[in-house]
């Protein structure tokens, strides 16, 4: 056998948690119709989770093969410092935007994350943020459209608002 | 001579092609940007260019078309995030090359063959329609699942180092596009009881996360090292090169008008499928597919843009949308107090000709527009990451929820881009994930209609399959590239060249 | 510029206010679409709600939010503040949902704005099929079981009430074929994929003037004039006549709650939009009939549907639970 790369560190972890995920899935998947019928909506997930279930066995059986010794160690080759901050932060993000609104929380969201990454100064990043989230706003709320949750700020009364100022029909 | 002068309409009346030009402009912004798509856009258009007249309208969501179905390639080279599913196979091929800081030359190649693939969607629209649409009707529930096995198959070809770890990505995605209440018989699968889980997963959603999310969070680990400086000396593509890779780009070409005017598969799948066809029929590439090979980036794009063109095909002829963008346009017509249907060509062609030769313009815009800029457009990736990630993961983030209004759709990406980044330190491939979502429906769905059509017999479907001309070939060809891709082939293959 | 705060501060203090008819529509109103765009119900809703925005001076944005048989798009305008900023547009299936355990909220929690026309269903063929009359079809149906493929859009869709109705005076041994929509399931027609599809009208309209499809009968007492030549129903089989008319619906509502005066001023917008020349010949052409109800008779409407197609695909078994369970009373 020829040497493998040795075992990265939690990739035991992430194996069995696939395999144990596939096996939750296969038992899901047999609970939308059993062995019904071919034709049953149950049938095409149960092959496909069996699927990931066997490979998930057999990933299993690779990485336990493989060298457990590793010069790579968690804080600086799985999760470094930057990438637990930019998870935590992507995170805030999802839990404030309804509550905060779009405008407020992607200008927190920038400025600190630029100002952590980069190391700017807070006016540099906070100055970049504003300049980011102007431009994501009118782009997708103006012209598309798209409504954001406006969480404190009244966007949509100030947008109708000026809206109306330029139709002329402004008070 | 009437068609003639149907053709000339948008040519000589300056504000249609203004139209034209400003809707393929946008187009390319739209494609280009995760979370806004042809479909809304399109969408939008209707209620935007409700009192205006037909021709106008059409004008501005044929020019929106396509240049958004080019613009997706945009974003899947320079960041490694599609702008649409279309363009899934383009990043594979695409990002190495801007890595490599080839940025420039991949923009310049794919404008050029989206150009031709464009340009031969839109004859065979013109020449071949009535044609065309008859075959592609008659495709029947086996049919389309024979073609998803056959993309599904392409999971051999993304997995790189491990098979196993390829497959299981590859069943975790068709398990993916399942979620949700079945839409064929209301039973829900995997949703455990939530209301969020019922709406499925959007797989834009799952796209941008796995893609976008985790290719920035492992960006990270490298933040502070500078940005590959891009060449930008050569952008548009020399004469030899194009004429290299014309060959498959024809082959290409046809995979994505056929598979583009079948009404129940559109672009993404196309450019799949026609992805996969190159690396079968490419002997020796200069730079192996998935590192940054010219012929990853020729095939789904002269296919995807050439599925444009397929797409009006049966639209045109029978008033049966090829994809989702022209159901939407069908919807426009009838507000416009139009019936499009089989008589459509028949009381008003010159409806026919107008969209062939607005097809035209929008592809010629579309080169104009490509191959000006792209300068401007390569500096974006030479931003200092530091600065540039934070922007993409908003950018994400708001594209994410754009796709439907939706929160959920928010945190299903920050899910999946956490377990894809994951997926990747574990050497796991994501393409067959992506793959795997986008072929669930076409798989399960059709899957379900054989084997019901066919009293629940496989020994009947086997029969029906072998007795049609159609779905022998494809079954012939899904068993032949099911055991190249063996070893067991590889094997004997080997020992007859040697 | 101090202009523009002022307006903006003034803006804000409106809002705060809450919505009331003298400030109504104060920002944009979401359009939710129960269903796909380019659909019916998608359609239908863009036609109309142009000519409403202008007699409300606001603008509706609309959105297809889809899945769970339009549950999905029904629970967030239900999830939403009723104050008249978030509209449903929607098509029948919400009234079946209780019965066939897809929701727990239906119209009950919503208030009618406009009940905007009703579609009349069809039975189609493939052009070649071996029958051209229902009485014909039923015939070699039962000549020759399990053989003919009905195209099917899961439990409650059109198509399973249609084929209800014809297995409770015609009973037929054929075989279900799914699809997700008339949509896809008249495609397949014309490719041969399924032998029958019981349709919505419009659906099928331009493809049975092409040639393409062949009409076998239309399910309603009265023929339609797109049409004229389809004989319906009852005139071969009288018997229907007692289940008809039937047909789905599109409509628009908003969340029981919403101020009496913002409900008031949408269904005077709705109303008036109905009558636009435009609109009403799009209703033609798409073979739908214009009803343009609102209030109580929009009300009346709705209980008479749910009460009747309730109770019909419960005695045919297609529900989960009983609409007495909800207190749906039998016609």
């Amino acid at each position: 056998m020829q040497s493998q790369p040795p075992r990265r560190p939690g990739e035991l972890i992430f194996t069995l948690a696939m395999v144990g995920g596939s096996l939750f899935l296969l038992w899901s998947a047999y609970g939308i119709a059993g062995f019904e019928a071919l034709s049953s909506p149950g049938a095409v997930p149960l092959v496909t989770t069996a699927v990931m279930a066997v490979c998930g066995l057999l990933i299993l059986r690779d990485t336990l093969r493989k060298p457990a010794q590793t010069s790579e160690t968690v804080a600086r080759d799985i999760l470094p410092m930057p990438v637990v901050v930019t998870i935590a932060m992507v995170g805030a993000y999802a839990l404030l935007l309804k509550p905060l609104g779009f405008l407020p929380t992607s200008f927190l969201f920038l400025t600190v994350l630029i100002r952590f990454l980069a190391g700017y100064s807070l006016p540099r990043a906070a100055l970049i943020s504003l300049a980011t989230v102007a431009l994501i706003y009118l782009l997708f709320r103006v012209v598309f459209t798209v409504l954001m949750p406006p969480g404190i700020v009244p966007e949509g009364e100030i947008l109708a608002w000026i809206k109306a100022l330029f139709a002329g029909k402004g008070n | 001579m009437d068609i003639l002068n149907s053709l000339l309409v948008p040519i000589l009346d300056l504000k249609l092609l203004a139209l034209i030009a400003i809707g393929t402009f946008a187009g390319i912004y739209v494609g280009a940007i995760p979370g806004l798509s042809v479909t809304m856009a399109v969408s939008i258009l209707i209620s935007f260019t409700f009192s205006w007249e037909v021709y106008p309208a059409l004008a501005l969501m044929i020019g929106i078309y396509m240049g958004g179905v080019y613009g997706g390639s945009r974003t899947a080279i320079l960041l490694n995030i599609p702008g649409a599913p279309a363009a899934i196979a383009t990043a594979l091929d695409g990002y190495p090359m801007a890595q490599q800081g080839k940025a420039g030359e991949a923009i310049g190649i794919v404008t050029v063959v989206s150009f031709i693939g464009g340009f031969i969607g839109i004859i065979a629209l013109a020449v071949f329609a009535p044609l065309l649409s008859d075959f592609a009707i008659r495709f029947q529930p086996r049919d389309y699942f024979l073609l998803g096995v056959l993309g599904i198959l392409l999971v051999g070809s993304l997995s790189g180092e491990s098979l196993v770890k390829g497959i299981f990505a590859g069943a975790l995605g068709v398990g993916l596009g399942s979620v949700g209440m079945d839409p064929l018989t209301y039973t829900e699968r995997f949703t455990f009881g939530t209301d969020g889980l019922r709406a499925g997963v959007s797989f834009v959603a799952v796209m941008i996360g796995m893609f976008g999310i985790s290719e920035g969070l492992m960006q990270l680990h490298t933040v502070n090292t500078p940005s590959v400086k891009q060449k930008i000396s050569r952008i548009v593509p020399s004469w030899a090169q194009v004429r290299k890779h014309l060959p498959l780009g024809l082959q290409t070409s046809s995979i994505g008008t056929i598979i583009g005017a079948l009404p129940g598969t559109g672009g993404d799948i196309a450019a799949l499928i026609a992805y996969d066809h190159a690396t079968r029929v490419t002997r020796n590439p200069e730079v192996p597919f998935g590192k940054g090979a010219i012929e990853g980036l020729v095939a789904p794009e002269t296919a995807n843009n050439a599925a444009v063109g397929g797409a009006f095909i049966p639209m045109l002829t029978l008033g049966i949308p090829g994809d989702a963008v022209t159901a939407i346009m069908i919807g426009a017509l009838f507000i416009h107090g139009l019936n499009p249907g089989p008589m459509l060509m028949i009381e008003q062609p010159d409806m026919f000709w107008f969209i062939v030769s607005a097809l035209t313009l929008a592809n010629v815009f579309m080169l104009i527009f490509g191959l000006t800029g792209i300068k401007a457009f390569v500096k974006i990736v030479e931003m200092p990451r530091a600065v540039l990630l934070p922007v993409i993961l908003l950018l994400s983030i708001v594209g994410a929820y754009a796709v439907g209004n939706s929160l959920t759709d928010v945190y299903w990406m920050l899910g999946f881009g956490v377990f894809g980044y994951f997926m990747k330190l574990y050497g796991y491939p994501l393409g067959p994930v992506i793959l795997g979502v986008i072929l669930s429906r076409l798989l399960d769905d059709n899957w379900r209609r054989a084997i019901i059509s066919d009293q629940e017999n496989l020994w009947m479907l086997l029969k029906g399959t072998l007795a049609s001309p159609l779905s022998l070939v494809l079954f012939a060809s899904v068993v032949l590239i099911f055991l190249a891709k063996t070893p067991l082939w590889g094997l004997v293959f080997r020992k007859k060249a040697a | 510029m101090k202009q523009y705060v002022i307006g903006a501060v003034a803006a804000l203090l409106l809002g705060m206010g809450g919505a009331s008819a003298q400030t109504y529509p104060a920002k944009e109103i979401q359009g939710i679409i129960q269903w796909g765009a380019g659909g019916s119900t998608d359609t239908v809703a863009r036609a109309v709600t142009p000519h409403a925005e202008k007699l409300l001076g606001g603008s509706i944005v609309m959105q297809n939010v889809t899945g769970g048989v339009g549950a999905i798009g029904l629970n967030k305008v239900a999830d939403a503040d009723a104050d008249g900023y978030t509209v449903l547009f929607g098509a029948e299936n919400p009234l079946l949902y209780k019965v066939m355990k897809l929701g727990d909220k239906d119209y009950s929690d919503f208030v009618p704005v406009n009940i905007l026309a009703r579609g009349t269903p069809i039975l189609v063929a493939r052009p070649d099929a071996p029958f051209n009359t229902f009485p014909e079809m039923i015939a070699y149906i039962n000549a020759n079981p399990k053989a003919v493929k009905f195209g099917s859009t899961g439990p409650g869709g059109l198509p399973s009430v249609v084929t209800a109705m014809i297995n409770s005076k015609t009973p037929i041994d054929v075989t279900y074929v799914p699809y997700d929509g008339d949509g896809p399931a008249l495609t397949a027609l014309q490719g041969a994929a399924i032998d029958v599809m019981p349709a919505v009208l419009g659906a099928a309209i331009e493809a049975i003037k092409g040639g393409k499809m062949k009409p076998i009968a239309i399910f309603d007492v009265a023929g339609a004039p797109q049409l004229p030549d389809v004989p319906t129903i009852v005139s071969t089989n009288p018997e229907f006549a007692e289940m008809l008319p039937w047909g789905p619906f599109f409509g628009v509502f908003v969340k029981k709650g919403t101020p009496d005066d913002v409900v008031a001023k949408l269904v005077g917008a709705y109303a008036e939009a109905t009558k636009n020349p435009d609109f009403t010949a799009l209703i033609d052409a798409r073979g739908f009939k214009m009803l343009s109800l609102s209030g109580d008779a929009a009300q009346a409407f709705l209980t008479e549907w749910q009460s009747t197609t309730t109770w019909l695909i419960h005695e045919a078994g297609l529900t989960k639970a009983s609409p007495a369970d909800f207190g749906i009373t039998k016609p």
